[in-house]
């Protein structure tokens, strides 16, 4: 379990990383954390001809809220820790979500390198922080040497272990916008063991209106498909509901028409089961959060 | 995250005690000297290519292109290193060759098929992707069952089915017991195969001598004194002109006996090129290519009862998935024959085994040998029972215990239990679990929808294994007779007073050096930490079968104390002489030799040495000078099958015994089961170190865990390929998964052993896994579910609540 021999640039510039990006393109591979990437290296899973560290490029580590008018924004850059975003008061307080569904990931050695703008580039099908970025309608900010653009999370996740980013491009940040009053959010999953990529996982995020019905949700799910996916037929029926009740008839139909990558840990059929089950207990736990952000667990 | 109650310590001195652990301080600090720490000059580094195929026929190989890489020195195909080993050495009957590096076919996925040597791991491994492989894919044989078919495709040609070796065995009146039955219980069961993975993998270092035609081999394979000949007889050696060294080993759990592949491969580069080569297998190449997973068996078990619960007869048919080779012949079905009737006074067994082979890696030995599906499957067939007839579960165990006054007993097989008092074990573990506050509980979260579960299972601990059980079901046709599995130590006391022990096992990750230190102590009476312990190597000629079948401690007890008596006896002599007493009036206490009883005069281990080793004056009755003796300590009590095999002889006599009482909490739902608390109360005979068994018992229990909720291999059912190639996909247990364990002793010591001791290496993951299972039946028992196979993946549980709802099971 030796990687075949590459070239290790450490680029102390953005412009510097984005120029080896754009001479060596599908050649090269960004190492942030390096918590995939490096294991995928010894097990020659890829072998990336040019590896770019970008761990020292400055700017990359920002983490924090920006914007004003009540339309604020939470940005965290590319070399901000999944630990450090865990514990952050900002995250916490402006997308528990992230916190949450990041508590999750793997163990916290793991998660003092890994990165969330890492997790989310490298787009596993099964990992929870792109699919939280996704239930957050977060946006992913994109950089080439010639172009600047912010893509939807939605229309970032193409396939298993594929984004739309161009091979001269690489993520720079990943925005989340704070969520508004009476919001709360859950995200849940099923792991072999603690620790463990999930089987699958779902992520909710519902709003209360004033008359204690849902007056928005969006949920996304992990594992039960080749990418992580928004469950729109799920949202469509849990609008206006008033009650955990109609949360499991909605979840139904979580995972009609989805297309779950089978695996030793579980099959297709499986992850469809899991994922009705689990959107059920994330849309309760979220809208009891809403309903009083005290609760916490779904019992 | 476990308690232990102290045992009684008797009149005992060291023995019993919580002696620290001499092996301790190397360990923790990386300095106990791995495979991977051996680095000779000159030295290259060996890589293995492996087949991506279950099955095919190698067609072609080009190896020019890693040849041409600089750095690489030597690459060997299958073909070439024909021309340096020899194939495995293999304990079967039947004609299966098996090389390490595979000659023209390839039979189970990541079999070897070229091996590269070069200055680096690094260069080695970029040359195994530039070797070019053509096959020709055949049709895998993944199902077992379906290999049993005549017309499959064989696995060998120079065998007429892949049904390697069945055979069917009656103890007492099987037909007779069917046919008087109250009631017959069945039960199918399935239990996959699972490995050992230790941190450490199997490797080797060799150093091939052209001239002296001779080879030094670093290596952590077990066998290296015990059957040194076989490594020479692969290695193409002499066997006066190979010595093989140990090194520490990183965790074994049973699976590096031999590691023969790893020592051929290793040899054949060394001998390929002049210079030493290490080879230490990466995880891919172990979890794909070790030789030693565990059972793969399919159960169609019967028990018979009377009316009153009492048990009659078993009779279990199995087909047990051997893989692609037989090196250790159908050795996991004599173990499991040790104790086929578990701590219950049944009278009759019919045993019914196919051994299988398919495209898989092959079986080899892994704690717990065969006896960990024996107990899984007998103790559900136990709690079936119960149900069935309507009789508590704790209730219908006690009816059918070994009463204490009954040994030693022989089962019907004609293995031998030594002692035991099951009642004692299940009624101080029905008391430590604390069982009404857990059935309160129970009841409480079930009217909130959730489902907590408490299990029971009353097992056996086979231990002291005879090596006989590899190969005695073959009844005339044995390859070879029985054998003393002996286990060796040398004592010398040098001319200062100090005391060397020197053994012929390694130090495979239990605890030779601590237990060897606490036997010296007991007999001198002197501090243990002033023992030193040596490893032998193979030309040392210390006799050794090492750790295995939960006997180490047993054997290293027996053979330690023989040769500290012998020593000491001398010593006295010695002391006797220069005092000028008779002997017999002279005593060792303390390490002080001096008059029985009355302490006046007295000569110390150094005075007593000093002049054993240089100033013998005559005096001592012709005895020479020095103070040596080697002691081997045969198997204390095994002996011979019938030619029929109607009675198997006592092989595995030292039986301990447990009751693990674990309780769980399942999420019907998901399927995730979580362990809430674990009690367990054990019996392995005199306790020789409090620490180390509780480490050995809380340790087994957690490989445990991994074989009833997350451990398997699994393999295409197409195409066959290794679906878990990494410990991504093979689960092995974290502590997160991991309660806390409760343990209490009690002690039956043994009448056959030094000190009473009895194994204690298996028995938490032979006890383990069946109990476990019970806590999920007892958790879903609303729901009707019956777990019959494991491990109780996520997936298996939600299957077989679903199977309960439509009455599918």
């Amino acid at each position: 379990m030796k990687p075949a021999p590459f070239e290790y640039a450490a680029p102390r510039e953005l412009d510097e990383a984005l120029d080896l990006l754009a001479e060596h393109g599908d050649e090269a591979r960004v190492l942030a954390g390096g918590q995939s990437l490096v294991r995928m290296m010894n097990a020659r899973q890829v072998s990336p001809a040019v590896v770019i560290d970008i761990n020292r490029v400055p700017g990359l580590d920002t983490l924090g809220l920006f914007g004003d008018n009540g339309s604020s924004t939470l940005r965290l850059g590319a070399t901000v820790r999944q630990r450090t975003s865990e514990l952050s008061g900002e995250v916490a307080a402006y997308a528990p979500l992230l916190a949450e569904a990041g508590a999750q990931v793997a163990h916290a050695p793991v998660r003092a390198r890994g990165t969330v703008v890492g997790s989310v580039a490298f787009a596993d099908p099964s990992a929870e922080l792109p699919t939280a970025l996704l239930a957050l309608d977060g946006l992913v900010k994109v950089r080439s040497r010639a172009a600047e653009r912010t893509v939807a999370a939605d229309d970032f996740f193409t396939g298993p272990f594929r984004t739309s980013l161009a091979p001269d491009e690489m993520v720079v940040a990943v925005d989340v916008p704070a969520a508004p009053g009476r919001t709360g959010s859950a995200f849940v999953e099923l792991t072999r063991r603690h620790g463990d990529l999930p089987v699958c996982g779902a992520a909710a995020v519902v709003g209360v209106g004033d008359d204690g019905r849902v007056s928005h949700v969006r949920v996304a799910l992990c594992g039960a498909d080749e990418r992580p996916i928004r469950v729109p037929a799920v949202e469509a029926a849990v609008l206006g509901a008033d009650g955990p009740a109609a949360f499991t008839e909605a979840a139904a139909v979580a995972a009609d028409g989805t297309n779950p990558i089978p695996s030793c840990h579980g099959s297709a059929d499986f992850r469809r089961h899991l994922a009705r089950v689990l959107t059920a207990r994330a849309l309760r736990t979220a809208f009891a959060r809403a309903a009083s952000p005290k609760e916490t667990t779904d019992a | 995250m476990s308690t232990i109650e102290e045992p009684a310590t008797e009149t005992r001195r060291w023995v019993g005690q919580s002696v620290p652990r001499k092996e301790d301080p190397k360990l923790l600090t990386g300095r106990a000297g791995y495979i991977g720490d051996v680095v000779l000059p000159g030295m290259l580094h060996g890589a293995v290519l492996r087949s991506p195929h279950a099955h095919a026929r190698i067609l072609s190989i080009d190896t020019s292109e890693a040849e041409a890489l600089p750095g690489v020195v030597v690459v060997l195909t299958g073909a070439t290193a024909t021309g340096y080993v020899d194939p495995m050495p293999a304990f079967c009957a039947e004609p299966v060759e098996q090389r390490a590096i595979a000659v023209d076919r390839v039979r189970y996925p990541g079999e070897a098929v070229a091996a590269v040597a070069a200055t680096d791991r690094y260069i080695a491994e970029d040359a195994c992707a530039r070797i070019r492989v053509e096959y020709e894919v055949l049709p895998a044989l993944v199902d077992p069952v379906a290999a049993m078919d005549p017309s499959a495709t064989k696995v060998h040609e120079t065998l007429d089915s892949n049904v390697v070796f069945h055979r069917s065995l009656d103890w007492g009146e099987v037909d007779a017991d069917l046919a008087r039955a109250h009631t017959i219980v069945r039960s199918s069961a399935r239990w996959h195969r699972m490995g050992a993975h230790p941190i450490e993998t199997a490797g080797a270092v060799a150093h091939w001598d052209p001239f002296g035609e001779s080879m030094t081999v670093w290596s952590n394979s077990n066998f290296i004194n015990f059957l040194p000949w076989a490594f020479a007889g692969i290695l193409r050696v002499s066997t006066n002109r190979l010595r093989m060294i140990p090194c520490t080993v990183g965790g074994s759990f049973g699976s590096k006996h031999l590691i023969t592949k790893v020592i051929s491969i290793t040899g054949a580069l060394s001998k390929a090129c002049g210079r030493p080569v290490q080879y230490l297998e990466d995880r891919a190449d172990n979890v794909a290519a070790n030789d030693n997973v565990g059972c793969d068996r399919i159960y169609d078990a019967e028990l018979a009862l009377a009316e009153d619960g009492e048990m009659l007869g078993l009779v279990l048919r199995i087909i047990d998935d051997y893989g692609a080779y037989f090196q250790f012949a159908h050795g996991q079905h004599g173990n499991a024959v040790a104790q086929p009737v578990g701590p219950y006074r049944i009278g009759s067994l019919r045993y019914d085994v196919s051994c299988v082979l398919t495209n898989k890696v092959q079986q080899g030995f892994f704690r717990g040998a065969g006896a960990d599906p024996g107990n899984f499957i007998l103790e559900r067939l136990v709690d079936k029972a119960a149900l069935e007839m309507g009789i508590d579960r704790v209730e219908l165990r006690r009816r059918n215990f070994i009463q204490p006054d009954q040994f030693p007993y022989k089962i019907p097989t004609g293995n031998i239990y030594d002692s035991g008092d099951y009642e004692a074990v299940l009624d101080r573990a029905l008391e430590i679990a604390g069982l009404d506050a857990w059935r309160t509980e129970q009841e409480r979260l079930r009217a909130e929808g959730r489902y907590l579960g408490i299990g029971l299972a009353t097992c056996q601990e086979r231990s002291g294994y005879n090596a006989s059980e590899w190969w005695f079901l073959y009844g005339d046709e044995a390859p070879l007779p029985a054998t003393s599995t002996p286990e060796s130590c040398k004592i010398d006391v040098d001319a200062m007073g100090g005391v060397r022990a020197t053994i012929g096992c390694p130090l495979w990750g239990n605890s030779p050096e601590t237990v060897v230190g606490q036997v010296v102590a007991e007999e001198f009476g002197i501090d243990p930490s002033s023992v030193s312990v040596a490893y032998a190597d193979s030309t040392s000629g210390a006799i050794s079968a090492g750790p295995g079948g939960s006997r180490v401690t047993i054997m290293l007890s027996g053979a330690t104390r023989g040769a500290a008596r012998t020593v000491k006896d001398k010593m006295i002599r010695v002391a006797a002489s220069a005092m000028e007493m008779d002997a017999e009036d002279v005593e060792c206490v303390e390490g002080v030799f001096r008059a029985k009883g009355a302490p006046g005069t007295s000569m110390t281990m150094a005075e007593v040495g000093m002049r054993a080793h240089l100033f013998n004056d005559g005096t001592s009755k012709a005895e020479s000078s020095g103070l040596v003796a080697v002691h081997t300590y045969d198997h204390p009590y095994f002996t011979p099958p019938t030619d029929d095999r109607s009675d198997l002889g006592a092989f595995y006599p030292m039986v301990s015994h447990a009751c693990h009482i674990p309780i769980v909490e399942v999420d019907p739902e998901t399927g995730e089961v979580t362990l809430r608390a674990y009690y367990v109360v054990n019996d392995c005979g005199t306790v020789m170190n409090p620490a180390l068994v509780e480490g050995q018992v809380v340790g087994g229990i957690v490989q445990g865990i991994g074989a009833a909720l997350m451990e398997e291999y699994r393999y295409g059912d197409s195409d066959g390929t290794l679906e878990t190639p990494t410990l991504r996909e093979y689960l092995l247990p974290s502590m997160h998964e991991v309660p806390e364990i409760v343990l209490e002793h009690l002690e039956t010591p043994s009448p056959f052993t030094t000190y009473g001791v009895k194994g204690a290496g298996e028995g938490g993951r032979l006890v383990a896994p069946t109990a476990i299972a019970s806590a999920v039946d007892d958790a879903l028992r609303p729901l009707g579910v019956w777990v019959d196979e494991l491990p109780m993946t996520p997936e298996r549980v939600v299957g077989m609540v679903a199977d309960a709802r439509e009455g599918r099971r």
